[in-house]
């Protein structure tokens, strides 16, 4: 490791990773909460602990009943990390531990966190989860862990990380076969689960991704658009 | 009024008075003993929490997601708050040559580094890894790293530490004097203690001088580093975008509720050392009525910010802010809310205006009010906000202090209880030279 | 992944596949990855298997990576390499999962690491139900059960019954030659998400066995009748699949949904349009449609249909029709319409809720699909790729049979748990001499059992799977690829240790000779192995020519009838005000997978609930019995009675109160349990035709008992805005 940190980043990074997420194809299914459970080690957390409102999900599916019976909608809409360009959750952390890394992905640094729980107070989208205690899994069950993931320790802050793991190794992988990295190449644990297909993940720096051109459709929003904290989350609503 | 509260303390000669000041350093009763062995043993308690959660996990107490912050942050307000009653009103006083402020100056800046002490506290107690507080302290390392100056936490730290060290030296410097005379009268350890604090003052006049120039600047800089302190745990919230916390009336609002609330725990301290330590003649029903003057000041104050914080909310009808504003006046909070209102309104604003209710009784219970209606607006503060955030479905149930965080919560006070019995003990709470030296205006 | 990234994993995977059944070093069982990167030789690979954790057999690829376990040697704490699963996802070449999977499915490594799996045989120690095991060797397991089965052979070969999954392959395959070899009846199944009303309808319809397929990503304006089809019904992965791509995966197309059903479930939330159906009465719902369609001749094809059908939905009192499944004129009018103007309709049917006449209006939706003219058809329903008839136990109300039996066989089955308490399905468990469980837990029917002879983990085991849906026929394989965890044996071993102790001929057919069978000369297995599965070219795509209706049937049949009749309820309506519909939920299915703690702990689509699910309540009854949110309230039947907590769900029917199963296992280890089981109270009411439990035909009352707040909600708010909103 160098000595600055700073200055060993690229000045303009190659990649501005984004998620465009059509709220017509989901079906509010969860299959995607559970694979982020699956890929980066989220802990259970006991029922008497759950109804204390502990429960840990990186992705969760919002679901909104609109009007009354007989006339009655529903919206579902699943919430992960927005990796904000503007990322409250960032200013405030006295340590450090969540900071924008060059490539647009708001990342934790377990280690560094020492647990203000600042950052989740500023977070608009409260995608942000504590580890109140020290996590466990009763045996043998953390044989499933997956060991690109680091477990977290009691104390620290954790959420989704875009699945960094795989972002590193799609870029390693592209590298090696001296290739750009390929639209599609990428695809988040929580992506690549969902049935619908109703998730894409992909360069934003690239116009011609998928997810940028998602992004650019009509049906495109951002949660809490208001707020100006430029999530990059793109929401498709519904369409006739 | 005049006629029941009008003794005056300068006609009493003045060893009177030292021998009046001094009698608690030298004489111990039972109930002192029992007192302190008391509050000792419940402060104790808070410090057995405090390792029960440090080993169990910070989930031993009741925060959840949303309510990251609860409790622990509320009595971190609520103490900063109240360690505005010492350093900043004896300034004020000091500034503003009032002469009634000589017996009051020593017992309020002694709350002041008490209180900063304990509240302080606070937020490490909060950490979810406090063993690694000092990561937010900027020192320099091999790794170079450095807190995130960007972050109000820091601010805080800082602005918390230079309080700290100021109110600190605003209580010593003009103890040095007594410490003097103190060591001259005195003999075995505490003679060496009061000589060693001392440091050698012989009453010289350039000492006299010094020692009242260095009062005048600190009164004006600790003025601006007490404004400052609760402006920025003010920001703490306000630079938060959650709902109602993001306001630019926090910074004034939350200092103005620090003074309410330290006026009124200075009067309730004075009442009780009055009270127990026998001092009525010094602490005059004078003095009590001054500074109900000042409460009652804070009391129309506190209402003006309080209502312009909740009008302005209303009238701008956002539905992220309604929601908390809802659940604030209208919903779940709103016993407490209305609660906090006659505490922290009614109640003074009635005996304290009114002349003829107006006595130390009257004043007393006004500042227990005061005390407990500040204490819930800091809770109506943090709770409210964090439990609704803008997405409705991170809401949940809501949260519940556990027995850890209510026995850590009633044993600063029983903290603060003891470091006051101590330095009752130890210090005088009076500062006698200013009755000797500084001629009254 | 693309196909030829996945290729080059798997081949190189499974070059260096080893494995021994029970070596000593660990390391030897890791597959060797021939680095052709810096990947670490052993660090990671990607295997083909199959889910299952439901019967749908989706297609899935496993990581394998190596691990580290603790065990305990002479008293000493070892750290052991072993090869471990890391994580379950879609195998892409797989077109019913499509490199997708379910939430369930995902869970599944949960259950190979599950704390409380089975690591050996056992045998009963405690009374029978109470779950009290000793551990013993696999001679003396195999011994006993030889002695148990060569018993009752001896007396009554029909007194062997053997109680099996419901899944098509080789399990089933070679369940049924052992059986045969022993003389004993062949294997049967129950289970709450076979669907056998479905495979009826589509064979006295089309005359099709197995269940239908629907195009419905080619549909463009589809009606779903009481088919939860993105939720739990037949292949969630599938259909959900599918109707991402219905929905916006073409580019000037937008399929449109309307879902009719008694429930607001996953698939009606979905919807452009939810119609409530009076519960039972969907039967009418489609029968007016269907003579809207004819009166209005809005039905295209309408001329294929049997004339004694064309003639049953003409001659339908509409009004009373409609009155009775509680939908209004203008609606079905407006939904007739848009079905008969779309270019491709399609009307998907189903019996997530199964009532007394569910078969009826299973019918009548197939001969709407039939007069619309969508059979065969891109866009429409199609026959079923894969003929299992003959691959799979036959399903039937087993109760008779558990009665009955002398030495009941539980295989991927929880009867105990699965059935009405009042079917007295526990009592007869109790009786039987003795009950061999195959299962890898103890579930409340293998708390019953004299012996417990664990298989592996699916993901540990080797078989070949025929998928209940597939757009074009084709089978599932898994090869052994870890060492098992425990020592579990493999159900087919076991059989086959059986066998050779009884001196009865059987040889069980390896997963590979079932995968050849069906995917014929000419594909190598090794391809199919390297694959996971072999799967002949996609149907639709084949643009079949439509096929007429009902040619299939046999000619010398009669002619059917359009029946219309009500669906008929236990329980008197003046004393059971309230329909009950447990369902089946979308983490713990029909309760199987409720040991999966993620699965405890994903908030319910519908409640937000965790660990322990609630009773859905209108708001008006809510609002009338003083219900809120989180109170303990009882439901009671004619036939017993659970106390669970309540939701009150602002999309539910009045009167109508549903229940996802899940809760309640008496046994099933430590993360499942809590709340109740809605089946147990359930009456003993079957459809007639098939043996189907009738899910739906139990009327209840409702009580509130208290506030205790047992609900577990992630999220409890379920309005976008709070009660403080706009003033
Ligand atoms: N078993 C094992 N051992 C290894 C390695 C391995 O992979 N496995 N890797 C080796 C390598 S490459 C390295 S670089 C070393 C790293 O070894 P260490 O330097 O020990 O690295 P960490 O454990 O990451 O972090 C050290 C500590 O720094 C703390 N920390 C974070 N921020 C601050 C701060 O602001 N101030 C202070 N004072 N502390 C802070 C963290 O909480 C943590 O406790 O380990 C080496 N040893
Ligand atoms: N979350 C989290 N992330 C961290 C850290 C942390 O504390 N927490 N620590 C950071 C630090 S300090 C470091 S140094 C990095 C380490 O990060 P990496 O450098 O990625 O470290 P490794 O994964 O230990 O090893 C890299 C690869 O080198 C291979 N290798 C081993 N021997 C040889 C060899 O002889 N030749 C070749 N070509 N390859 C070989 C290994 O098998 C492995 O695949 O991680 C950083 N990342
Ligand atoms: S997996 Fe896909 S369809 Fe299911 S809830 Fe998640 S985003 Fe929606
Ligand atoms: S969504 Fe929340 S946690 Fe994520 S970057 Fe934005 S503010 Fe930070
Ligand atoms: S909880 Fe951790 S990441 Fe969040 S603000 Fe505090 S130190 Fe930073
Ligand atoms: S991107 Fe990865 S970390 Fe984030 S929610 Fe999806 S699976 Fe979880
Ligand atoms: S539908 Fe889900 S549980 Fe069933 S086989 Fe497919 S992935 Fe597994
Ligand atoms: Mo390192």
């Amino acid at each position: 490791m160098g000595v600055s940190l700073v200055a060993d980043q690229p000045k303009a990074a190659e990649h501005r990773w984004g998620m465009a997420i059509d709220l017509d194809r989901c079906t509010g299914c969860e299959a995607c909460v559970v694979a982020c459970h699956a890929e980066n080690n989220l802990p259970v957390i006991e029922p008497a602990e759950a109804a204390r409102g502990r429960t840990v999900h990186w992705i969760r599916v919002d679901r909104y009943y609109e009007g009354e019976f007989p006339d009655v909608k529903v919206k579902y809409m699943p919430v992960l990390c927005q990796h904000c360009d503007d990322a409250p959750c960032e200013p405030v952390c006295p340590v450090y531990a969540t900071y924008h890394n060059p490539e647009g992905l708001n990342v934790q640094v377990y280690n560094r966190c020492v647990g203000t729980r600042y950052c989740a107070n500023n977070c608009p989208y409260s995608v942000r989860f504590f580890n109140f205690f020290e996590p466990h899994w009763d045996s043998p069950l953390e044989l499933q862990h997956n060991p690109d993931v680091a477990v977290r320790m009691v104390g620290v802050m954790e959420k989704c990380t875009f699945c960094v793991q795989r972002v590193q190794r799609g870029k390693r992988d592209a590298k090696e076969a001296g290739q750009p990295v390929a639209d599609g190449a990428i695809q988040p644990a929580c992506v690549q689960s969902c049935p619908a297909e109703a998730m894409v993940f992909g360069d934003l720096s690239d116009p011609e991704s998928k997810v940028s051109r998602l992004a650019e459709s009509g049906r495109a929003t951002r949660l809490l658009e208001d707020l100006g904290v430029k999530p990059k989350v793109f929401y498709l609503q519904k369409a006739k | 009024m005049k006629s029941n509260m009008a003794t005056t303390v300068h006609t009493l000669p003045h060893d009177r008075l030292q021998e009046d000041v001094w009698r608690p350093l030298r004489e111990t009763s039972t109930r002192y003993v029992i007192t302190v062995l008391l509050v000792g043993a419940v402060a104790l308690w808070g410090l057995f929490c405090w390792g029960y959660q440090i080993h169990k996990g910070i989930g031993v107490v009741g925060k959840n997601r949303p309510s990251m912050w609860a409790f622990y942050i509320l009595n971190f307000v609520f103490w900063i708050g109240i360690s505005h009653a010492g350093t900043l009103i004896s300034a004020i006083l000091r500034l503003t040559h009032a002469g009634w402020r000589k017996p009051v100056t020593r017992a309020a800046e002694a709350i002041t580094v008490f209180c900063l002490m304990i509240g302080g506290l606070f937020p490490i107690i909060h950490l979810g890894r406090p063993w690694i507080f000092y990561y937010l302290i900027p020192y320099p390392n091999q790794r170079v790293l450095w807190p995130n100056f960007r972050s109000p936490l820091v601010w805080d730290l800082t602005a918390i530490l230079t309080y700290l060290t100021g109110s600190v030296l605003f209580l010593y410097l003009p103890m040095i004097p007594d410490l003097a005379q103190l060591a001259l009268h005195t003999t075995g350890w505490r003679r060496f203690l009061y000589r060693t604090l001392a440091l050698g003052w012989t009453g010289s006049d350039r000492e006299w001088h010094a020692l009242e120039r260095a009062m005048k600047l600190m009164a004006g800089l600790i003025l601006a580093v007490a404004v400052s302190v609760h402006t920025v745990v003010a920001w703490d919230f306000a630079m938060a975008i959650a709902p109602l916390w993001h306001s630019t009336i926090f910074g004034p609002y939350f200092v103005v509720g620090a003074i309410f609330s330290g006026i009124a725990a200075l009067l309730l301290i004075m009442a009780v050392i009055r009270k127990f330590m026998n001092l009525e003649a010094y602490l005059e029903p004078r003095h009590f009525e001054n500074l109900s003057r000042l409460l009652f000041l804070m009391c129309l104050l506190w209402l003006y910010f309080t209502v312009s914080e909740n009008l302005t909310a209303w009238y701008g009808n956002q539905p992220h802010e309604m929601q908390v504003f809802g659940t604030r006046v209208r919903g779940q909070y709103a016993p407490w809310f209305w609660l906090m209102v006659v505490c922290n309104f009614i109640v003074p604003f009635v005996l304290l205006g009114i002349r003829r209710l107006r006595n130390i009784t009257t004043i007393s219970i006004s500042s227990v009010c005061v005390l407990i209606g500040m204490w819930l607006e800091r809770f109506l503060i943090v709770f409210p906000t964090l439990a609704h955030p803008p997405l409705a479905a991170a809401w949940t149930t809501g949260y519940n202090p556990t027995w850890v965080e209510i026995s850590i919560a009633v044993s600063t006070f029983a903290a603060m209880a003891l470091l006051y019995l101590i330095f009752s003990k130890l210090f005088p709470i009076i500062a006698v030279w200013e009755y000797r030296y500084v001629p009254d205006e | 992944m693309d196909r030829r990234n996945f290729f080059k994993i798997v081949s190189a995977a499974s070059g260096g596949l080893v494995t021994g059944a029970c070596g000593k070093r660990g390391e030897q069982l890791i597959p060797l990855l021939v680095a052709d990167r810096d990947v670490v030789p052993g660090e990671e690979s990607w295997q083909p298997a199959v889910c299952g954790e439901c019967d749908a057999g989706c297609g899935v690829i496993v990581r394998v990576m190596r691990g580290e376990r603790v065990i305990e040697v002479k008293g000493e704490r070892l750290r052991e390499p072993v090869a471990c699963i890391k994580k379950v996802e879609g195998n892409p070449l797989d077109p019913v999962s499509g490199g997708r999977l379910c939430a369930r499915g995902q869970a599944a490594v949960q259950g190979l690491y599950n704390p409380d799996r089975l690591r050996g045989p056992m045998r009963r120690e405690g009374p029978k139900g109470q779950a009290v095991f000793r551990g013993i060797e696999w001679p003396e397991a195999v011994q006993v059960a030889v002695e148990r089965l060569k018993r009752a052979r001896e007396r009554d070969p029909q007194g062997i019954v053997y109680l099996a999954g419901p899944q098509a392959g080789s399990r089933a395959r070679n369940v049924r030659a052992f059986l045969e070899a022993l003389g004993a009846p062949p294997p049967v199944t129950f289970s709450l998400a076979d669907f056998p009303l479905e495979r009826k309808a589509a064979e006295t319809v089309h005359g099709w066995q197995g269940l239908p397929v629907y195009d419905l990503a080619n549909a463009r304006y589809v009606l779903g009748v009481g088919a939860d089809f993105l939720g739990t019904w037949v292949n969630p992965v599938y259909y959900g699949r599918q109707y991402g791509h219905f929905r916006q995966g073409r580019d000037t197309v937008r399929g449109t949904l309307v879902q009719a059903e008694s429930r607001l479930s996953i698939t009606a939330q979905s919807a452009d349009r939810w119609v409530p159906v009076t519960p039972g009465a969907e039967v009418f719902f489609l029968a007016a449609l269907g003579k809207l369609l004819l009166d209005q001749s809005l039905a295209r094809n309408a001329g294929v249909l049997p004339p004694a059908i064309a003639e049953g939905f003409r001659s339908l009192d509409l009004a009373a029709a409609l009155k009775t499944c509680g939908v209004t004129e203008h609606r079905a009018r407006e939904i007739a319409q848009e079905l008969g103007r779309s270019e491709a309709p399609l009307v998907i049917a189903g019996t997530s809720e199964v009532h007394t006449n569910s078969l009826q209006a299973l019918e009548a939706a197939g001969y709407l699909n039939v007069m619309l003219g969508n059979v065969g058809r891109p866009g429409g329903v199609l026959p079923p790729a894969n003929d299992a008839a003959n691959q799979r136990p036959a399903f039937t109300n087993v109760v008779p049979l558990i009665a009955k039996a002398q030495v009941l066989i539980l295989d991927g089955v929880d009867p105990a748990y699965t059935l009405p308490a009042a079917t007295g399905v526990r009592a007869a468990l109790e009786k039987v001499e003795t009950t061999i469980s195959f299962g890898p837990f103890v579930n409340d029917s293998a708390a019953y059992a004299d012996l417990l002879l664990p298989d592996h983990h699916t993901l540990e085991a080797s078989a070949a799977v025929v998928p209940a849906v597939t757009p074009g026929s084709g089978v599932m394989v898994s090869t052994a690829f870890v060492q098992p965890l425990y020592t579990t044996r493999a159900t087919e071993q076991v059989l086959a240790d059986l066998a050779k102790a009884m001196e009865v001929e059987f040889q069980p057919i390896a997963a590979r000779a079932v995968a050849q069978e069906i995917a014929g000369e000419g594909h190598a297995w090794d391809e199919i192995q390297q694959q996971g599965g072999f799967w002949a070219e996609r149907q639709a795509e084949k643009a079949a020519p439509p096929k007429p209706a009902a040619r299939g049937r046999a000619a010398a049949e009669p002619p059917r009838t359009l029946e219309v009749s009500a669906a008929s309820f236990a329980g008197d309506a003046a004393q059971f005000p309230f329909h009950f519909q447990p369902y089946l939920s979308v983490q713990h299915l029909d309760g199987r997978g409720a040991n999966l703690p993620w699965m405890q702990e994903m908030p319910d689509p519908t409640s937000s609930a965790m660990w322990g699910l609630p009773v859905e309540i209108d708001t008006q009854t809510a609002g009338k019995l003083g219900i809120k949110n989180g109170d303990l309230v009882r439901v009671e039947s004619a036939h017993g009675r659970l106390d669970a907590p309540a939701y009150v769900h602002p999309g539910a029917m009045p009167g109508v109160l549903s229940m996802p199963i899940g809760s309640g296992h008496q046994h099933y280890g430590r993360y499942a349990g809590r709340g109740a089981n809605p089946l147990a109270i359930l009456a003993p009411v079957w459809e007639s035709t098939t043996g189907a439990l009738a899910l739906g035909a139990t009327r209840v009352r409702l009580a509130k008992l208290g506030p205790e707040k047992q609900l577990i909600q992630f999220a409890p708010i379920d309005r976008e805005h709070g009660p403080w909103g706009y003033r």
